[in-house]
């Protein structure tokens, strides 16, 4: 038996079964060897070869373009999302095309001139269009492994985004009884392979030989359940406000505009406020602030202020908080009312931190999402100062890796106002990641001298794009995929 | 931010002096905003909300100048305070449109670049701090062409040539079919004998207010005095606006008149040109920001900001411009201040620590619970808290309780309409769109989930689990479900239980101290076809916040 023979087939007395490129991998003897040796192997009959003729599928440049980006009846949907269309402004190559494929998925239908969403394509344009799904995994796998969709591979090469070749290819290959023997009679003695209760027990391993195994075979990796990435970010930051001393704090979500706006001396025209940027709730439509001194105190700061009036029902509109500054804000109004109430044992400076999910009225896509983290820190104490504010904020994101600096900004409940800056590595520049300054007295109704209160807030997804170098999109965070949750690193 | 477009050759002539395109970047990042783009025409610059005097190349080379020690006087002042023109305001206009200021400016060479810049900044200036002309707007004309003087009141329906116009229209007729008509539209009420807020001399109507001007008195390049009408809701901002305006004629070297506004007979002279003055201890400077200064580098420094300023014992008299609106107390001063002083030269001071950090308990116990299921070999999800009536009730076979959802006004999206009552579907969602994966998958997440019950909002953290596995089956959901209640040392009664999104006769409910807090089960096939799952899928969903009582609620879950 040549040498070369004797090294396959000790390879796949090993294994079960083995594929051409698992077998070429252990045997570490180059692909035109081990064909040589199979050929000379399965003509005498030592080994089994299975062949198939096999579809190799391959996404075409215009399917790479969609798979990265979107398909154009997607593009499309997007933009049916924000009204309908008329049939006659769709001009473009691109636009065209997704209005032939909207129409045959029946994503969308024209009705007296315009374009409509479908309910299926209200579905597809929330989810995906599983036709773009298939060519992110042609893309990525070389093939899509969801069986049931493989009717989809002519529509996709009817519209010149993927190729199909077929070719025979070696599929698996088995060691026969006559290989068998053959090895055996080649190498003598038997050899152990698993181990097992009875050969530990009583020592009846002593004298036994272990058959070898290949250290360089290919094996499929474990997967770890893992948190989610997210989860790892936000401990890592947490971890560093207990640190510095800080207590973590949390609040509602649904909230009275009051404690998200108004308790913040944002003016009740002020532009963040307007429908299209917050969600305000149909049910409940309104809620009570509780807090009614403090609500009337608010008032009237704002009347003051901002020389307008001041409308306490537009401060009892229902809506998702659009940052958690409003939990900072509760915690302000809390403490400062009790200082007011004559309470003086407090061991200032007092520390919080709060992390929690935000609501902005956004249309979803990559960059953008209706929900997210952000993570809100206050200290109140006396003659804090921006130095103060600066040297915290450093050390917060400084231990997580992040290069922070500081620009002057504006907010209406600081002043001064900061932009905080982190640096990225993937861009070279300086990425906005929040704000922070001092507390406007209006809001504290209290001097200077006898307290002031730092705060800043910042969102958290923002770090996982830095940190992560396999995070492309913001909305791939809240997808959940399997394969995407088990492909994460730990960071 | 409202990012300003402005052309530089114009901002460079302003300016006054030569400054390369990096210094120049250098100065405005210095004074907090930031150029997003310097090209061979233009320069785009993007500014806070707060400082409208500077929408403009007018307003931001005032700024520059300052910043760069290039100004002598810090002080905008009027004359002469005999009026140039009279403004009478009627009765009917005072429930519409109350307030109006103006003024006069002779002497003017308007080119083409200071005519655009005008026309562009008074558009920037109304679209967003004059909240879309609701709270305040400008008007511009050509002063040789009126006749006065002038009446602002509000009118029913009347006509006459709008600007650009070629014939006479009534004012109803441009609120429907002039652009501007249409986009300002809402700023006049409706109603079956509307009235419309409209400017008027000798000769007619000079502008329907905030709508658009007349072509009679349009102004072009060669116009040299104008005048200048701010109508609004606010008399603050307005009476601001106007002092603002005039800052800025005075900057182009126009000469600015006071107007009179007479109202029952009383008249008040406009602009008011109002400037406030602040005293503030340097010490306080100091302690704000946390540098020492001393007190001339304050003065230096105020002047950078464009602040007049004197030392006055130990504190420091601050005169705030004429054309600031949003000076509203002492901190505002600080800030200036503070980037004068560059925040970047602000070194780090430490707080001195006196207590402990801690995590809420909740927080603690919930990272605990997420390491267990960890252990069971699941993975953590996550989930966005929208959600829509199909995904959280239809698609699950369930009928929507009546009052029971907190649903949204306003969405942008129409896939989101409510917020989830429960986690289950958000992970069906995952396992359907996770289908070409290996199998079994093992998801959870911990999170909230929102009910309305007792006319209150209930905001409750549960924990869900799913498991799809070609040979999973109600025994395996049990086995995790019930290691996990003991692993927690929860006390625990199982009952088999009736629920539609799960198989008859495999869905229990779990009950802790005579309270149902969560159940588990194989999911019923029609769901998993409803979420284009292709195997058996078991799950479980426990609500923490009752158990732990996290909070107030005698709510229980429901499926």
């Amino acid at each position: 038996m040549h040498k070369y023979e004797e090294r396959v087939l000790e390879v796949l007395r090993n294994n079960k079964e083995l594929s051409l490129g698992e077998l070429i991998s252990g045997s570490s003897i180059g692909r035109d060897k081990v064909l040589w040796a199979l050929e000379n192997l399965s003509k005498r009959g030592a080994v089994n070869v299975r062949k198939t003729r096999k579809r190799e599928i391959e996404i075409t440049e215009e399917g790479k373009r969609y798979a990265e980006t979107l398909l154009p009846e997607e593009k499309l949907l997007k933009s049916l999302e924000k009204g309908e269309i008329n049939v006659a402004e769709l001009k473009g190559r691109e636009e065209q095309i997704g209005f032939l494929w909207a129409k045959k998925k029946e994503l969308a239908f024209i009705s007296g001139g315009t374009l409509k969403m479908t309910k299926r394509g209200l579905a597809v344009a929330a989810e995906g269009d599983q036709d773009r799904m298939m060519l992110n995994d042609i893309a990525i796998h070389g093939k899509s492994r969801k069986e049931s969709m493989n009717e989809r591979i002519p529509i996709l090469q009817s519209r010149h985004l993927v190729e199909v070749k077929e070719r025979e290819e070696i599929e698996r290959i088995r060691i026969s009884g006559e290989g068998l023997a053959e090895i055996e009679k080649g190498a003598g003695e038997e050899k152990v392979g698993q181990l097992n209760k009875s050969i530990i027990a009583g020592g009846n391993w002593k004298g036994i030989e272990f058959r070898k195994y290949d250290v360089n075979i290919k094996v499929e990796k474990a997967d770890a359940a893992l948190k989610h990435p997210l989860t790892n970010l936000s401990d890592d930051i947490k971890r560093a406000y207990v640190g510095l001393g800080f207590k973590e704090i949390s609040g509602p979500i649904v909230e009275p505009s009051f404690w998200v706006f108004d308790s913040l001396f944002m003016p009740q025209d002020h532009p963040a406020r307007e429908m299209q940027d917050t969600f305000y709730l149909a049910k409940p439509s309104m809620l009570k602030v509780k807090e009614s001194e403090i609500q009337k105190r608010i008032g009237k700061a704002h009347k003051r202020g901002w020389k307008g009036d001041w409308n306490m029902e537009a401060s009892e509109q229902a809506m998702l908080r659009t940052h958690v500054t409003s939990v900072s804000s509760r915690q302000i109004q809390s403490i400062v009312g009790s200082m007011m109430k004559g309470k003086s044992d407090f061991n200032l400076p007092l520390k919080f931190f709060s992390m929690g999910r935000v609501f902005r009225n956004e249309s979803i896509d990559y960059k953008h999402l209706a929900d997210f983290y952000q993570t809100d820190g206050i200290i109140i104490g006396k003659g804090l100062t921006l130095a103060n504010l600066f040297d915290t904020l450093i050390k917060i994101y400084g231990s997580i890796g992040m290069k922070v600096s500081f620009k002057p900004s504006y907010f209406p409940f600081v002043e001064p106002g900061v932009e905080i800056r982190v640096f990225s590595e993937k861009t070279g520049g300086w990425i906005e990641i929040g704000g922070a300054g001092i507390i406007r007295r209006e809001i504290t109704g209290i001097s200077r001298k006898k307290i002031s209160v730092l705060a800043w807030g910042v969102t958290v997804e923002r770090f996982l794009l830095l940190r992560e170098n396999n995070i492309s999109s913001i909305s791939e965070l809240y997808g959940s995929r399997i394969g995407w949750l088990r492909s994460r690193k730990m960071v | 931010m409202p990012t300003i477009t402005l052309d530089i050759k114009y901002f460079r002539e302003l300016l006054g002096f030569s400054i390369d395109d990096k210094m120049l970047e250098e100065q405005i990042a210095k004074l907090g905003f930031e150029v997003e783009g310097i090209g061979k025409d233009e320069i785009k610059i993007e500014i806070t909300p707060n400082r409208p005097d500077l929408f403009d190349a007018v307003g931001m080379s005032r700024a520059i100048r300052n910043f760069m020690h290039r100004t002598k006087s810090f002080r905008y002042k009027i004359a002469n305070d005999k009026p140039a023109i009279v403004i009478s305001v009627g009765d009917k206009i005072k429930r519409i449109r109350p307030f109006v200021a103006g003024m006069v400016v002779k002497g003017l060479k308007l080119d083409e670049k200071s005519l655009a810049n005008l026309i562009k900044f008074m558009d920037k200036f109304c679209d967003t701090f004059g909240r879309d002309r609701r709270k305040i707007a400008i008007g511009m004309h050509d002063l040789s062409k009126i006749n006065g003087p002038l009446e602002y009141d509000a009118y029913t329906d009347e006509e006459f040539i709008p600007l650009n116009g070629n014939s006479a229209e009534m004012f109803s007729e441009i609120m429907k079919t002039n652009e501007k008509g249409i986009k300002y539209g809402d700023t006049i009420p409706p109603g079956k004998k509307r009235l419309y807020p409209a400017l008027k001399d000798t000769e007619g109507i000079l502008a329907l207010i905030p709508i658009i001007n007349s072509d009679r008195t349009k102004v072009s390049v060669g116009t040299r005095s104008l005048l200048i009408d701010i109508t609004g809701s606010s008399e603050y901002y307005v009476d601001k606006t106007a002092d603002m305006l005039a800052s800025l004629f005075i900057d182009m070297k126009g000469s600015v008149e006071k107007v009179e506004i007479v109202y029952k007979g009383e008249g008040t002279l406009s602009p008011k040109m109002e400037s406030k003055q602040m005293q503030i201890p340097i010490s306080m400077l100091e302690n704000e920001i946390g540098v020492r200064i001393g007190s001339n580098n304050v003065i230096s420094l105020a002047n950078k900001m464009g602040y007049e300023a004197a030392l006055l014992g130990n504190k420091i008299l601050f005169n705030v411009p004429e054309y600031r609106f949003d000076v509203i107390n002492e901190q505002d001063i600080v800030e200036d201040v503070a980037i004068a002083y560059g925040y970047d030269y602000i070194q780090q001071i430490a707080i001195p620590n006196y207590d402990a950090g801690a995590l809420e308990e909740k927080s603690i116990l919930i990272s605990k619970i997420k390491d267990l299921m960890i252990g069971y070999g699941f993975s953590e999800a996550m989930n966005t808290y929208f959600t829509n009536e199909d995904t959280n009730f239809v698609k699950m076979r369930l009928q929507e309780p009546s009052n029971a959802s907190i649903k949204l006004k306003n969405s942008r999206m129409q896939s989101i309409t409510m917020m989830r009552t429960w986690i289950i579907p958000s992970l069906l969602g995952n396992l359907g769109r996770s289908a070409s994966e290996k199998m079994p998958q093992r998801i959870f997440e911990i999170d909230l989930t929102f009910m309305i019950e007792d006319e209150k909002i209930h905001e409750d953290i549960h924990l869900a689990a799913v498991s799809v596995d070609p040979k999973a089956n109600f025994n395996d959901i049990k086995a995790v479900c019930e290691g996990l209640l003991s692993t927690l040392e929860i006390k625990y009664n199982l009952t088999e239980a009736e629920k539609k999104s799960f198989i008859q006769g495999r869905v229990a409910d779990a009950e802790s101290e005579s309270v149902t807090i969560g159940f588990f089960g194989e999911v019923h096939p029609e769901v998993l076809n409803n979420f284009g799952i292709e195997e058996p899928t078991i799950g479980f969903e426990i609500n923490l916040s009752l158990l732990y009582g996290w909070k107030a609620s005698s709510k229980a879950i429901r499926e």
